[in-house]
């Protein structure tokens, strides 16, 4: 009866009432940053006295902002393609291979993930003070390799071993080098994997904050860190554009997660 | 061969994760000078003490909340019509991937002496004066409750989608009534779910630093704060080492017991 939907009786329509609440506490913040992001009030009213698109030409017109934006974008990609082919590379070791403390080596890859993001973010700022990587890219690009590896070891580990081997061995036998049957034929049917790897690697470094307000340096800066910087003066209405930027990304690489996905199933 | 194929990832998390960990916990015992100096200091003084409790306090009462709210959802979500379920899904993901920071900054908005929340209860008359709703104890507890709702929803979906629908069935056919079916057969059953699930909201919470640093008060610090404070701007290495082992003993531990009591750890989030 409680796990039937129409049998609920009134219990349905509570249910229904505190699903509903709940949507909209989760959904209401994020729209009403959109919209008071085009509202042409300075001081964040709501509902706005006017509609501007101000924020967005100060935001446009500030390369800082523009700056952080591409700093962002570029220590993203590096991170995504470093984190798939490290990822894609270890998982075949831990999927296919036979050797002691393999599965406790497979736990050790996804540590950093419990682990909280701000002793890491502390432990490598001491790191890299001593061997001079703060305000790098190349500092960045490590710190967030760290924490989107695990995601990228487990989406490939899971898709690979959704995979029935005998169809690799079978290009082989058909004379198929191993590494050939692995790009031609593993590979495309595991697309999913290191796919979704992608999708998790970029959009965890993009939206990395911790570690970046410990990486970054006055001159070289991500987009979550420039935000960080502005929020702790004022909560002028450019965050609010330059966070709906951030939203559009985010929704978009997640249509693209929906589509894709639905084109890899048939 | 096929583990020298890790290589590449191991040699990664053991030059930039495990070894800069190490070092910095081993700072705690050895600067200023060796010993167990940092740890006295930070057991030893109320200042400190005050912020490990309210740090305990805020994920605690986070933990209950998102626990009361996720629960109904969950429920929800597992029995609804798959095309209203996949609406609140959406709605889940979307909020769970919009960056940290503009969702908190869209409490520092809302929440703000003039914001939307108090205008409107000042517009309706329930209220004559502005409620205090940021940069306390409400503001933080506010804004983690909404970072941590899809941590407790989501697997509290997967522990009451896996519940026999037959058992309760049979429960009503024994004559229960709905709300002894609900406390004598559902919640037991979906029990493992939330204590796991209250469990993760609750080491997330330890940890957390941007939503309590923006959202919280100087009076009501967490100790993830604390450690950044310590080594941002006091520059004292070996008492952030010594917090940071804190807060990494204590995540560890809770972790442990779930891996214990459940299986397996679910490993997500920040």
């Amino acid at each position: 009866m409680l796990l039937n939907f129409d049998r609920l009786g009134g219990w349905k329509w509570a249910l229904i009432a505190i699903t509903g609440l709940t949507s909209a506490f989760l959904i209401l913040p994020i729209i009403f940053i959109a919209a008071l992001s085009f509202g042409s009030s300075q001081w964040l009213i709501f509902p706005p006295p006017g509609w501007t698109l101000k924020w967005y030409a100060m935001f446009f017109a500030d390369p800082r902002w523009l700056e952080a934006a591409g700093t962002s974008f570029y220590i993203a990609a590096i991170v995504t393609v470093l984190s798939v082919l490290i990822g894609m590379v270890a998982s075949f070791g831990l999927v296919r291979g036979r050797f002691i403390g393999k599965e406790g080596l497979r736990a050790l890859f996804l540590t950093p993930m419990i682990l909280p993001v701000v002793v890491l973010a502390v432990a490598l700022y001491a790191f890299f003070l001593r061997v001079g990587l703060n305000g790098t890219v190349t500092g960045f690009v490590i710190a967030h390799l760290v924490v989107a590896l695990p995601f990228s070891i487990l989406s490939i580990t899971n898709a690979l071993e959704g995979f029935d081997r005998s169809i690799e061995d079978a290009a082989v036998l058909c004379g198929a080098s191993p590494l050939e049957a692995k790009i031609r034929v593993t590979l495309p049917s595991i697309r999913h994997g290191p796919f979704s790897a992608a999708v998790f690697s970029f959009l965890t470094s993009w939206d990395e904050v911790v570690l970046a307000i410990f990486m970054a340096s006055p001159t070289l800066q991500t987009l979550p860190v420039k935000i960080w910087a502005t929020l702790r003066q004022d909560l002028t209405p450019v965050i609010a554009a330059a966070s709906t930027l951030l939203i559009v990304v985010t929704i978009a690489l997640m249509l693209l997660v929906a589509l894709l996905r639905k084109g890899l199933k048939s | 061969m096929n583990f020298a194929l890790t290589l590449p990832a191991l040699l990664l998390l053991v030059v930039f994760f495990i070894l800069p960990v190490l070092s910095l916990l081993l700072r705690s015992v050895l600067e200023p000078e060796p010993g167990l100096g940092n740890y006295a200091a930070l057991l030893g003084s109320t200042t400190y003490l005050k912020i490990f409790l309210n740090t305990f306090v805020v994920s605690a009462l986070v933990t209950v909340v998102t626990l009361a709210i996720g629960f109904p959802v969950a429920w929800a979500l597992a029995i609804m019509p798959s095309r209203l379920s996949s609406v609140v899904f959406s709605i889940l993901l979307l909020s769970m991937w919009t960056n940290l920071l503009t969702r908190t900054y869209a409490w520092m908005v809302l929440l703000q002496r003039t914001g939307v929340i108090n205008k409107t209860l000042m517009g309706l008359g329930l209220i004559s004066e502005p409620l205090p709703l940021v940069n306390n104890l409400t503001g933080v507890t506010i804004g983690m409750t909404y970072i941590m709702l899809p941590f407790i929803i989501l697997p509290l979906y997967g522990v009451i989608r896996k519940i026999d629908p037959a058992i309760l069935q049979a429960a009503a056919l024994c004559g229960a009534t709905r709300w002894q079916a609900l406390t004598r057969i559902l919640i037991p059953l979906a029990a493992p779910g939330m204590v796991s699930g209250a469990l993760m909201v609750f080491v997330m919470s330890l940890g957390y630093f941007v939503t309590p640093s923006l959202l919280g008060g100087t009076a009501n610090m967490m100790l993830a704060e604390l450690i950044a404070q310590f080594v941002q701007s006091l520059v004292n290495w070996g008492m952030g080492g010594a917090a940071a082992l804190v807060l990494l003993v204590v995540t560890l531990t809770l972790y442990a017991v779930q891996l214990r009591l459940f299986g397996t750890a679910r490993m997500e989030g920040r």
